[in-house]
């Protein structure tokens, strides 16, 4: 039997909840997972309504644009950069789609608006790692001056006004939600998410890609001298997070129906990068991982979920939040010491 | 009136009083235990059920605002309304929505509102489209709808029961009529925080309409600025430095009603510049004072909180039978001639203090 089988076990070695606990605490993911599920916990025992499907598909579709955002945010952190205008792009791109395909502008079909909105996206995060790397301007001052030139972009596509969303229902059934179908538990938005998360999730672990980008952010001299090419790896990163950051606002674009030319912005990349950092991705480069990101921005939702839900004021929400962030990062910090320590092998 | 009198009108005053208290508090409570149950403590105060007033008991229903920036100090007495309206009812509230106008972090607001069973919900519409799905599916499972200060797009069907606020179209309407006897003729640029969005849009476009309609030779403008109130002065201040042949500036939202009245006062431009918008910011009321502003438009934002929970209230307590209507919370022009109480006068209306008081002053 299995049980007496780890009984067995655990005579012989040290007790088999201490390894698996040891084990479990060794993935980096592993403590914010336990704050998100001891929050969801917290906020099911104050109010049963917050698992129900309805509830669970708010949280999902409020997640998902931020998530994919912070999924980008890791990469380019763990190579040793990062990407402050993100949050513009996510208002860029789904601008560009209008202008592109709405019936009012030039009425293109929506699939070609999409592309060339997400190439314009991958453009950014060229331009990004570019000026980056070749010019050597820090990324925290290129993206920086990104950041207000995309806003005016975006400000004169859209006349600095609020506009519809173009596309019919079935691109709003693929890409945006089914708020007329609320019985399904999860939407759309939130299963794009999901895949490109573990798609990225498996190239930084599996592939060349994620191991050169690694090496980048941890030792970036010899990582040049082993033959990785550095720039590349940067700049192809950058590629990747305003790709995602695009995608990310096309998708809530059509969930919400409309496009804000103020959505997203710098409120949205902080959310992202709190999102990675709790989630266990260092803010000096070479560690991180994006699934924990994903799972860092799901506890900011939850607590911002659950403290609606339990009727708590719009005034202590940041607070709230803030010693959250504050306390899961303590936490972060202190279980990678002990890992280091060894005491947790 | 002496205390005891007091106490036979409000028979639970020192509720009352434990209420303002805390509402004066409300920023302080520092445990997160506190302000986790703050929640409730913060919109009413801790008394048993039945009402103030001959009502007959009844639960002590939630009802949720939504609102598109929470902590602008404009929507300040439009808390207070709520909580006072709670107070006469027995009923609380809960104040959320998102700080930047960000639409999704309404809808999520929103949506935890139906997901927790809320008794009733006030939206601020501040998008065309967006709310109406959610709004249909609260009303579905029975919860009361009604839109504040913003209803979404001036035409065609909406969801909401009733629409509590400002005339929007109608009052830019009236504004851009006194803007036409003000100034006859010339150039006049009509200043917009954030154009298209639809608690200051149709202020604009019933202004742009009216001054139209008088056949006057005056050449109006939108000029768009910036939520944020020192971007907006400088916004107004480069174009007045761009175009000097202006004869009036006016706005639709208070940052720029303010700021146009702080340009016209470092250019000294009083009377070769007419200036004049909406809302009572401190700035813009001391700027009608010394004569730099020639109005500003008062949309009592107080019963913009007021009136949707009484409505919520009645509709709960009724079963439906007594259905919120659309409320009109004003258009009073206030000027040089009447702006004196709004400058002395502390009050919750204004919220320029939180303590209830009678008389006022």
């Amino acid at each position: 039997m299995a049980v007496a089988e780890a009984t067995n076990r655990e005579q012989r070695r040290a007790g088999l909840g201490w390894r698996v606990a040891a084990a479990f605490l060794q993935r980096r993911e592993a403590s914010i997972f336990v704050v998100a599920v001891a929050l969801v916990v917290f906020f099911w025992a104050k109010n049963s309504v917050f698992v129900d499907s309805d509830n669970i598909k708010n949280v999902s579709e409020s997640m998902a644009p931020i998530a994919l955002v912070a999924v980008g945010e890791v990469m380019l952190l763990i190579c040793g950069e990062i990407d402050l205008a993100v949050g513009r792009v996510f208002a860029l791109a789904p601008a560009m789609v209008w202008v592109l395909s709405a019936p009012d502008q030039h009425n293109l079909p929506i699939w070609v608006g999409v592309i060339l909105a997400l190439l314009v996206s991958a453009g950014v995060g060229l331009v990004n790692g570019v000026i980056t790397t070749y010019l050597r301007v820090p990324s925290f001052i290129t993206t920086l001056g990104m950041l207000f030139f995309l806003n005016g972009i975006t400000l004169n596509l859209t006349d600095g006004s609020q506009q519809f969303m173009p596309g019919g229902e079935t691109f709003q059934n693929i890409f945006g939600s089914q708020p007329e179908h609320y019985a399904l538990w999860l939407n759309s938005e939130f299963f794009w998410a999901l895949v490109l998360m573990a798609a990225v999730q498996f190239i930084l672990t599996w592939t060349r890609w994620g191991l050169h980008t690694v090496a980048t952010g941890g030792n970036p001299v010899g990582a040049a001298e082993a033959g990785v090419n550095i720039r590349r790896v940067k700049i192809g990163n950058f590629v990747l997070a305003n790709v995602l950051a695009g995608f990310a606002g096309i998708l809530d674009s059509t969930r919400v129906t409309t496009i804000v030319p103020l959505q997203g912005g710098p409120d949205l990349m902080f959310l992202a990068v709190a999102g990675a950092v709790i989630g266990g991705t260092s803010l000096f480069g070479g560690v991180g991982t994006v699934v924990g990101g994903f799972i860092g921005v799901g506890v900011i939702i939850i607590l911002r979920t659950g403290l609606n839900i339990i009727g708590v004021n719009a005034f202590n929400f940041d607070l709230i939040i803030g010693l959250a962030i504050l306390a899961s990062m303590i936490a972060n910090v202190q279980v990678a010491r002990l890992r280091n320590l060894g005491k947790l092998q | 009136m002496d205390l005891d009198e007091l106490t036979d009108v409000e028979p639970r005053g020192v509720d009352r009083a434990a209420l303002l208290r805390r509402v004066a508090a409300g920023g302080a409570a520092l445990s997160v235990p506190a302000l986790l149950s703050a929640g409730d403590a913060f919109a009413a105060p801790a008394a048993p059920a039945g009402s103030t007033g001959k009502y007959p008991n009844h639960p002590k229903w939630k009802f949720v605002f939504v609102n598109h920036v929470t902590t602008n100090p404009f929507f300040v007495p439009t808390q207070y309304g709520a909580a006072d309206a709670g107070t006469i009812v027995n009923c609380t509230f809960q104040w959320t929505g998102s700080q930047k106008a960000d639409v999704g972090e309404m809808l999520n607001a929103f949506n935890a509102a139906i997901s927790a069973k809320a008794d009733g919900i006030a939206v601020c519409v501040v998008d065309a489209k967006a709310f109406e799905a959610p709004i249909k599916r609260a009303l579905s499972k029975g919860i009361p709808v009604v839109s504040y200060n913003a209803d979404g797009a001036r035409a065609g069907t909406k969801a909401r029961m009733a629409y509590i606020g400002q005339a929007l179209y109608e009052s830019g309407f009236a504004m851009g009529e006194r803007i036409a006897t003000l100034v006859p003729k010339g150039d006049v640029a009509l200043f917009i925080a954030t154009p298209g969005a639809l608690n200051i849009q149709p202020r604009i476009d019933g202004a742009l309409a009216a001054i139209k309609q008088s056949g006057k030779p005056i050449n109006a403008k939108a000029v768009a600025t910036d939520a944020d109130l020192s971007k907006e002065l400088t916004a107004i201040d480069s174009y007045y430095l761009g175009h000097k042949n202006l004869k009036g500036m006016f706005a639709v939202d208070a940052g720029d009603t303010q700021g146009i009245g702080q340009i016209i006062q470092k250019h000294s431009l009083r009377g070769k510049v007419i200036g004049g918008g909406y809302d009572l910011l401190p700035g813009t009321l001391k700027l009608i004072d010394q004569g730099f502003l020639s109005f500003t438009i008062d949309q009592q934002p107080y019963l913009q909180g007021f009136v949707p929970m009484l409505q919520l209230f009645h509709y709960k307590l009724s079963g439906g039978l007594l259905a919120p209507s659309d409320t009109n919370t004003g258009l009073l022009f206030v000027t040089k001639a009447n702006v004196k109480p709004y400058l002395t006068t502390k009050t919750r209306y204004e919220g320029s203090a939180s303590a209830q008081k009678y008389p006022v002053s």
